[in-house]
C-alpha cells in the first residue's frame, strides 16, 4: 500500500546548490559591471539573480558560491553553469568545480488532517512538537538526514540533502501520519 | 507634466540667470565687456535650447540651420564615464542663435540655451559662441550646474579648478586636486601666450586671484583685450609662481567648500587654455580610475590556484593533453591577478581548461551547454536617472525606490525632481 505517492505530489520548492570556481573573485568588478547583481559590502558577498532558471546565487570573494532558488537538482546546476560562464565573461578565470546539493526543500499536502498531539505521543523522541514555539511538529529521520514539519492542516515540508531523501522521508511518514488523522474542520 | 514654460526650463533658466548675474560683476572687474557675458549667456541658452531637453518653450527657433557647435567628422560621446545624463546629440534641430558659422565642412548644430546639466563636451569639438569666437575642447570637458545661490567670489577660482574636474559630482572634484598643482603652473604661462582674448582671462584670474582677499579688484590693471596678453601678465605685481602657489592653495579651498557653478564659456576657456598648455603640461588624466583608486574591502586579489590538478590529467590524457597543460601554466603565470580583463585569455584557456578539469567537474564549455543570459539590451537605454536615494528596498522581486534630488532623462527630456517614488518588477 506504500506506495504513497500515488496520491500525493511531492513539490520541490527550493533546491540549495553550491560551487566554487576556483579562484578569487574581485567582488567589485563584478557589482560594477555585472548584471542583475546586488552588492552588500558589508556582508562581503554579491548576490545574482538569474532569470532563466529562477535562482539568486551568493557570490563570496573567495570564489565559493551558493545557488539557491531551482526548482530541481538539474535546474540547480544549469543554473549554477551559467551563473558561472557569467563570471568568466566578467573576465574571471573560472572553473565550475565542487557542484554539490546542498539542501532540498520540498511541501507535499496530505488529504487528511493531522492530529499533531497524538502524532507527537506515538512517535517520540523522533518527532517533537512545541506549539508554543511553532505550529507544526518536527519529525526527524536521522539515517536520511531529512526533517519534516507536520502541520494540523496535513500540509508538510521536508527538507533533506537531495530529492532522492526527500521523497524516501515522504513515504516513511506517510503511514505514521496517517494513523493519527483527524478530520479537516470545514 | 509640463506645459509650454515647464518647471524645467524655468528651472534651468533661473539657473543661468543666477549664475550671469553672479558673475557680470566679475566679469567686469577682470575688465572684460558685459558683451562677452551676453554672449556666454546666449551660446548656454541655446545650447540647452538644442538639446530639447524640456520643454521647448521657444518654439520659434527650431528651423534654422545656423550652427554653432562644430563637432569632428566622428562624434561619439556615449562612453564617457561621468555622471552626465545629457548628451549633445548630433544632429539636432537647431535654435538659430546669433553666430553664423561658415564652415560646411564640419558637422556643426547650435545647443539650444535650455540645456539640461550636466552636459559633456567631448574632445575634439569646437565650440563657438555668439561672437563668433572660437573655443577648441580638446579634453572632455563636463558642464554641469550647482545649486542657485552660489557666492560670485569663488568663481574665479572655480573657473579654473573646474577644466581640472571631468567628474561632474562634487565629491568628485576633490579627487582633482593633487593634480592641480602640476597643472596650474605650466598652463597659466602658456595661457599667456594665447591670443584669444577670454582665455587671457583665466591667466589673470589665475595670477590675480592670491592677492585679492575675496574681492577680485584692485591691483589687476584692466584687460585689454588684445592680442598680446603678455603685458597683462607682466602687469602682475607678483611672480607668476607664487601667484600659482597661492592660487592653488586657494582653489583647493574654495573648491572644497563650495558646490561649483559651471558656465560654458569657463569651460570653453580653460579647454583652450589647455590645449595651448599641452605641450608643456603633464600628462593630464582626467579620468581616474574610480575602481583601483579605491580599495578593495574583502581582501586581495588572488591569484588563481595553480591546480594540484594540473598533474593528474597528465595521465589520464594523451599527449595532448600534457600540451595543454602547460600552456594552461604559462597563460595562468602571464596573466597574473584574476581579475583582469582576460576574457580572450579565459576563453583561450578555457580549451585548455577543459581537459584539465577532466577529474573535477565538467569544463565550463564555452558557449556549449552554459546559455548565455538574455542580453539586456535595456542598457542600452539612454532613460537616465541621476539622484541621490533615500532609501532602496527589494522583496523578492519587487523593489521600491525612495529618490531625491535627481534629475531623470526620459525620452530625452529632463525631469527635475527632488522627490520621487518608484515601484518595479524585476
Amino acid at each position: 500500500m506504500d506506495s504513497s505517492d500515488e496520491a500525493l505530489d511531492i513539490i520541490v520548492t527550493n533546491v540549495v546548490a553550491t560551487f566554487r570556481t576556483r579562484c578569487h573573485l574581485n567582488l567589485r568588478t563584478i557589482a560594477l559591471e555585472g548584471t542583475n547583481v546586488i552588492y552588500k559590502p558589508e556582508v562581503g558577498k554579491v548576490l545574482m539573480k538569474l532569470r532563466k532558471p529562477k535562482i539568486t546565487a551568493s557570490i563570496w570573494s573567495s570564489g565559493k558560491i551558493i545557488c539557491t532558488g531551482a526548482t530541481s537538482e538539474d535546474e540547480a546546476k544549469l543554473g549554477a553553469r551559467r551563473l558561472a560562464r557569467c563570471l568568466q565573461k566578467l573576465g574571471f578565470k573560472v572553473r565550475f568545480s565542487a557542484f554539490r546539493v546542498v539542501n532540498v526543500l520540498a511541501v507535499c499536502s496530505m488529504p487528511f488532517g493531522v492530529h499533531l498531539i497524538d502524532f507527537t505521543k506515538n512517535n517520540r523522541p523522533i518527532a517533537s512538537y512545541e506549539p508554543e514555539l511553532h505550529p507544526a511538529a518536527t519529525y526527524r529521520i536521522k539515517h536520511l538526514k531529512a526533517t519534516i514539519q507536520v502541520f494540523s492542516t496535513g500540509s508538510i515540508t521536508v527538507t533533506g540533502p537531495n530529492v532522492q531523501n526527500v521523497a524516501t522521508a515522504v513515504e516513511q511518514v506517510y503511514p505514521l501520519l496517517f494513523e493519527c488523522q483527524k478530520p479537516l474542520c470545514k | 507634466m509640463l506645459t509650454n514654460t515647464g518647471p524645467v526650463a524655468k528651472l534651468y533658466l533661473s539657473i543661468i540667470d543666477d549664475v550671469i548675474d553672479s558673475m557680470r560683476e566679475l566679469f567686469l572687474d577682470e575688465g572684460l565687456e558685459d558683451r562677452v557675458l551676453d554672449d556666454l549667456r546666449h551660446l548656454w541658452e541655446s545650447k540647452m535650447m538644442q538639446s530639447k531637453a524640456m520643454e521647448d518653450f521657444r518654439q520659434n527657433n527650431i528651423n534654422s540651420s545656423n550652427f554653432v557647435l562644430q563637432l569632428p567628422a566622428s562624434y561619439n560621446q556615449s562612453d564617457q564615464e561621468l555622471t552626465a545624463s545629457v548628451v549633445i546629440p548630433a544632429s539636432q534641430n537647431v535654435h538659430s542663435f546669433p553666430v553664423k558659422n561658415s564652415s560646411e565642412t564640419l558637422a556643426t548644430f547650435s545647443l539650444p540655451a535650455a540645456l539640461a546639466y550636466p552636459v559633456q563636451i567631448p574632445a575634439g569639438v569646437t565650440l563657438q559662441t555668439a561672437s563668433g569666437q572660437l573655443y577648441k575642447v580638446n579634453v572632455p570637458v563636463v558642464v554641469t550646474q550647482a545649486p542657485a545661490g552660489q557666492q560670485p567670489v569663488s568663481h574665479p577660482t572655480q573657473k579654473v579648478t573646474e577644466r581640472r574636474e571631468a567628474p561632474a559630482s562634487h565629491p568628485a572634484a576633490v579627487q582633482p586636486h593633487p593634480i592641480l598643482p602640476h597643472e596650474v603652473e605650466p598652463s597659466s604661462l602658456p595661457a599667456s601666450s594665447v591670443t584669444q582674448p577670454k582665455t587671457s582671462l583665466a591667466p589673470s584670474q589665475e595670477s590675480c586671484l592670491p592677492q585679492l582677499s575675496p574681492e577680485p579688484e584692485g591691483t589687476l590693471a584692466e584687460t585689454e583685450l588684445s592680442p598680446q596678453p603678455e603685458p597683462v601678465n607682466l602687469s602682475m605685481t607678483a611672480s607668476p609662481s607664487t601667484q600659482l602657489f597661492d592660487f592653488q592653495i586657494s582653489a583647493e579651498e574654495v573648491l572644497t567648500q563650495t558646490a561649483q557653478t559651471r558656465d560654458v564659456d569657463d569651460i570653453l576657456k580653460q579647454a583652450i587654455e589647455e590645449e595651448r598648455g599641452k605641450a608643456e603640461r603633464l600628462d593630464l588624466d582626467y579620468s581616474y580610475s574610480v575602481l583601483s583608486d579605491i580599495v578593495q574591502l574583502d581582501g586581495p586579489a588572488d591569484n588563481s590556484d595553480l591546480e594540484e590538478g594540473d598533474g593528474v590529467p597528465l595521465e589520464e590524457n594523451d599527449f595532448l593533453g600534457i600540451i595543454n597543460a602547460e600552456a594552461i601554466k604559462a597563460l595562468q603565470e602571464g596573466n597574473g591577478s584574476s581579475d583582469g580583463n582576460s576574457i580572450s585569455s579565459s576563453s583561450d584557456s578555457e580549451g585548455a581548461d577543459d581537459l584539465a578539469d577532466v577529474e573535477e567537474e565538467d569544463p565550463l564549455n564555452s558557449g556549449d551547454d552554459v546559455i548565455e543570459q538574455d542580453i539586456p539590451d535595456l542598457f542600452d537605454t539612454d532613460n537616465v536617472i541621476v539622484c541621490q536615494y533615500d532609501k532602496i528596498h527589494r522583496s523578492k522581486n519587487r523593489w521600491k525606490f525612495h529618490l531625491k534630488d535627481g534629475v531623470m532623462c526620459y525620452r530625452g527630456r529632463d525631469y527635475v525632481f527632488s522627490k520621487a517614488v518608484g515601484e518595479a518588477e524585476w
